[in-house]
């Protein structure tokens, strides 16, 4: 008897059909596979992120594997590092394909382009993710019911599927998932599937827990850091301190005396991005030996170049370059005109300084580097560039190094960069030992990549209506470009990119780039130049609006509604829309009854296509600084995961707030001078605001979440500060320790 | 007599060295990797396990130490995951990368067993050494306030 026989005999006698056993089903189709295995073609414009990945051959899928017995497991190709990316995509996919969440367990995907592009940064995920994972989704359903509809022998549109059953319109009878798996993988895969209407979601916009928060809170969760294989050694490392710079000498002797030391490894510079730079590893049976051992070794490096590198310094020659005239990125209008005939005018220079991403799992992996095989279990955000940079070390194949992407226990753009990884695969390969190493919190901190340090003017004009009729913006910070191009010594004129298309109405209006070599290496750290573009023109706009003798609300949205440039109108709607929203929010129009010393400070700011205005309440007298309340709006299209938005916001604004008040990395003599959470001051969850999410309900396009939050902080709390003390602060951290 | 130490009701020889910090003990040693490395110096308390019922840093504790004692980590902090803590952080869905939270849920035990019934500037300063890049302090705080809540009324 045929499985479809057993199935038509069998609809409304589930036993009959359950044991239905898989050698069965083999014989009977011939297909080798228990269930349903679907793969999806992604399109081409979903390769478009980061100016690193250009990949040329993406040939990609993602999948979804239906088993037999109904348990319905979901690639994420996409790195989790907590921003709940593998809840919200899996419950797209579930959603379309009428699955019930309750049955899907998700997997992180291993590194391979099947799945899709997977560098996982640039808040692209969704942007780039949603339809894919939708219409694989939806193919899957209308596979499953082409296969009941068979089994029956009616028609698919006398079908429908529902919270993981397919259930017959005429009859009233019903098909699990699970029994129809195997018949649906014979059915041919829908071209272009239609997806569902709004109004039939059953898990997208709505508040999802995160699938894995189980494990999580059992301690059940694995990290990059908690690999273990058979035979593991552990090592720790020592770098160079300075960017560049080489190993003079090494007397190891005293290392290698600790017992339980295996061996001493020096890891040469890999001059390819993402390569180590260079460094000295102990190996052990464990990393407290590792760790103790590495402390014993006597090392002196040959500093280089850039051992002068001082960033107090660096910063004072950025604010020069920034208040002189510099290389002209973009003009519009003629802004010498409306400066030469304006009634008032401002200007105004803002800061801010590297900054460590310092996720609270340092780097870590596990590599073994054998013959014929390389397998890497990593927390990343990029195994595609572990597969090239170990692969231009081992002079391999990409495709060959077999990476296993974990939980990453944070990120924020550091894990998008794999030196860590190509150490271990140094030191694997020289021992031929799997090998796990990890960077303590010193090295993390101190030999990272770094949010630029960074330098930002502006010079306004107003005429007599206080109406903006001039606008200069200047910036000075050594770009992520430098990574990739030694000889970068300052932005190009894409960096500048949200500079130049700022939805404000600017007719009139001129940006220009000023030098800025770097002497560290620069990252991507989450919100990238939003951080101090977003704090720039902001703050500046707030400055503005008292010089002009206006409501700071009223002018910002003057401003958006002096733009006539068509392209820019949705920009200019959106934005105003959350602004409005945190002002009504906040309290903002009865500001006026707030407690003497508080004040509320407005900030909007649109990055990776999502918008996001803040307003934040404050009680200051100028020099301390108590933040209570932050009432965050967003607008980022149809929201996938209404929790998981509200996550990331209240994340992105203690993020914010570490960096508007605290956190800075200092250079002195090249080196780095902070090394641990004493003196890289994160903030604790004494000084948490209240923080209050509101979601835009919006049928855009799904847009991500990131880093969004983070670039509307630091100018909100410039203005709340200014509205409560009268005291500005242009330079973040306002409030840098002294290290 | 050699010397031991009882993790989550197991008896376990303490055959490394003294000196060696009980987190490496329990992660390379043990291969129990609930308890977290985040900073090494007790500055983040990720590492946070419980000695006799009192929260301690695991990363700056020598294990030669606690020859005798009894140490609790997330692993065996309840039977079935069902620690009022952990139902309460569930509730609030509180983890996002989820790293810090074993020594958040561990550090937030120890401090509900010495204070049952805390104020919100109480869980402040009981909880302040433990660090969260991701943010999930609001979380963090609603959630442990309504675990002592639970608490409450088993006691009750």
């Amino acid at each position: 008897m045929s499985i479809l026989e057993k199935l038509s005999n069998g609809v409304n006698d589930s036993s009959k059909i359950e044991n239905v056993s898989r050698r069965n089903f083999i014989k009977a189709s011939g297909v080798a596979t228990t269930g349903l295995v679907l793969g999806i073609a992604i399109p081409a414009k979903a390769m478009a992120f980061g100016n690193s990945t250009n990949e040329a051959a993406f040939n990609p899928n993602a999948f979804i594997h239906l088993q037999d017995n109904g348990d319905l497991l979901l690639y994420c190709g996409r790195c989790e590092m907590g921003q709940g990316i593998s809840t919200a995509l899996p419950a797209a996919v579930a959603d379309e394909m009428e699955a019930d969440w309750s049955r899907v367990t998700v997997q992180q995907a291993d590194g391979d382009e099947k799945y899709g592009p997977q560098g996982t940064g640039g808040s692209a995920s969704i942007r780039v993710m949603y339809e894919p994972m939708r219409e694989a989704g939806a193919a899957a359903k209308l596979m499953l019911v082409a296969a009941a509809a068979k089994v029956w022998k009616v028609s698919a549109s006398d079908c429908q599927a529902k919270n993981h059953f397919v259930y017959n319109n005429i009859t009233g009878k019903k098909l699990s998932f699970g029994q129809l798996a195997s018949l649906a993988a014979n059915q041919s895969v829908p071209e272009k599937p239609q997806l569902k209407a709004k109004s039939a979601y059953n898990y997208i916009g709505k508040a999802l827990p995160r699938h894995d928060q189980g494990q999580v809170v059992v301690g059940e969760r694995i990290y990059g850091v908690d690999t273990k294989v058979p035979g593991l050694k552990y090592a720790a490392i020592t770098h160079c301190p300075v960017l560049g710079g080489k190993l003079k000498s090494l007397d190891k002797a005293d290392a290698l005396a600790v017992k339980g030391v295996i061996d001493v490894v020096t890891v040469d510079r890999l001059e390819v991005p993402y390569g180590s730079i260079g460094g000295v590893a102990v190996v052990a049976d464990n990393n407290w030996t590792a760790q103790q051992a590495l402390a014993k070794l006597k090392i002196e490096w040959d500093l280089g170049d850039n051992a002068t590198y001082d960033t107090v310094a660096y910063k004072q020659q950025l604010i020069k370059n920034v208040e002189n005239p510099a290389e002209l990125a973009t003009e519009r209008g003629d802004l010498n005109s409306a400066f030469a005939t304006a009634a008032k005018t401002l200007k105004a220079t803002y800061t801010g300084g590297h900054l460590s991403h310092s996720p609270m799992e340092p780097n870590a992996s596990v590599v073994f580097v054998e013959k014929d095989k390389c397998e890497v279990w990593a927390a990343t955000q990029s195994p595609a560039d572990i597969q090239k940079v170990l692969g231009a070390y081992l002079k391999r194949e990409p495709k060959d190094i077999i990476v296993h992407v974990t939980m990453a226990g944070g990120a924020f753009g550091r894990k998008f960069k794999c030196d860590y990884v190509h150490e271990a695969a140094v030191i694997s390969e020289k021992l031929g030992l799997p090998i796990q190493l990890t960077w303590s919190r010193e090295e993390d901190m101190r030999t990272g990549y770094y949010h630029s340090i960074n330098a930002q003017h502006i010079e306004a004009s107003l005429d007599d209506k206080g109406a903006v009729t001039g606008w200069l913006h200047r910036t000075a910070f050594p770009p992520i470009g430098s990574l990739f191009n030694p000889a970068t010594v300052k932005p190009s004129k894409n960096d500048l990119y949200s500079v130049d298309n700022y939805p404000f109405g600017l007719p009139n209006f001129r940006s220009e780039i000023g030098d800025a070599k770097a002497y560290t290496r620069i990252g991507w750290y989450r919100a990238v130049y939003a951080i101090f573009y977003g704090f720039s023109f902001s703050t500046f706009a707030d400055e503005l609006a008292y010089k002009a003798g206006k409501d700071p609300l009223t002018f910002l949205n003057q401003l958006y509604d002096a733009n006539n440039i068509v392209e820019q109108k949705e920009q200019v709607t959106r934005s105003k829309n959350v602004l409005e929203i945190a002002a009504k929010q906040s309290g903002w129009y009865e500001r006026e009854r707030l407690p003497k010393g508080q004040g509320i400070g407005l900030a909007v700011h649109y990055s990776f296509q999502s918008y996001v205005a803040m307003a934040v309440r404050v009680e200051s007298d100028g020099d301390n600084i108590k933040v209570l309340q932050v009432d965050c709006v967003i607008d980022c299209g149809q929201v996938l995961n209404v929790d998981g938005a509200t996550a990331q916001m209240e994340g992105a604004v203690v993020m914010g707030m570490s960096l508007a008040l605290s956190t800075e990395i200092t250079f002195r003599e090249g080196a780095v001078v902070n090394s641990n959470f004493h003196n890289y001051p994160v903030m604790r969850i004494n000084d948490m605001p209240h923080v209050n999410v509101h979601i835009v309900e919006s049928d855009h396009k799904p847009t991500g979440l990131g880093e969004p939050g983070v670039a509307p902080f630091a100018p909100a709390l410039s203005n709340a500060v200014f509205a409560a003390s009268g005291k500005r602060y242009r330079d973040i951290p306002f409030k840098p320790m002294s290290v | 007599m050699d010397k031991s130490i009882i993790i989550n009701g197991e008896q376990h020889a303490i055959d490394v060295d003294n000196d060696m910090p009980l987190l490496w003990f329990l992660r390379d040693r043990l291969e129990k990797t609930g308890t977290k490395f985040g900073c090494g110096a007790g500055l983040c308390g990720a590492c946070t396990v419980h000695v006799d019922g009192v929260a301690t840093r695991a990363c700056i504790t020598p294990v030669g130490m606690l020859a005798g004692k009894s140490i609790t980590t997330i692993e065996g902090l309840s039977e079935n995951g069902d620690h009022p803590l952990q139902k309460a952080w569930l509730n609030n869905n509180v983890p996002q990368c989820g790293y810090c939270q074993a020594g958040q849920i561990m550090n937030a035990a120890g401090f509900l067993a010495t204070n049952p019934t805390p104020t919100a500037d109480e869980i402040d300063g009981a909880m302040q050494g433990n660090i969260c890049r991701c943010g999930t302090y609001q979380r963090i705080k609603k959630a442990i306030g309504e675990a002592a809540f639970e608490l409450a009324k088993e006691v009750s």
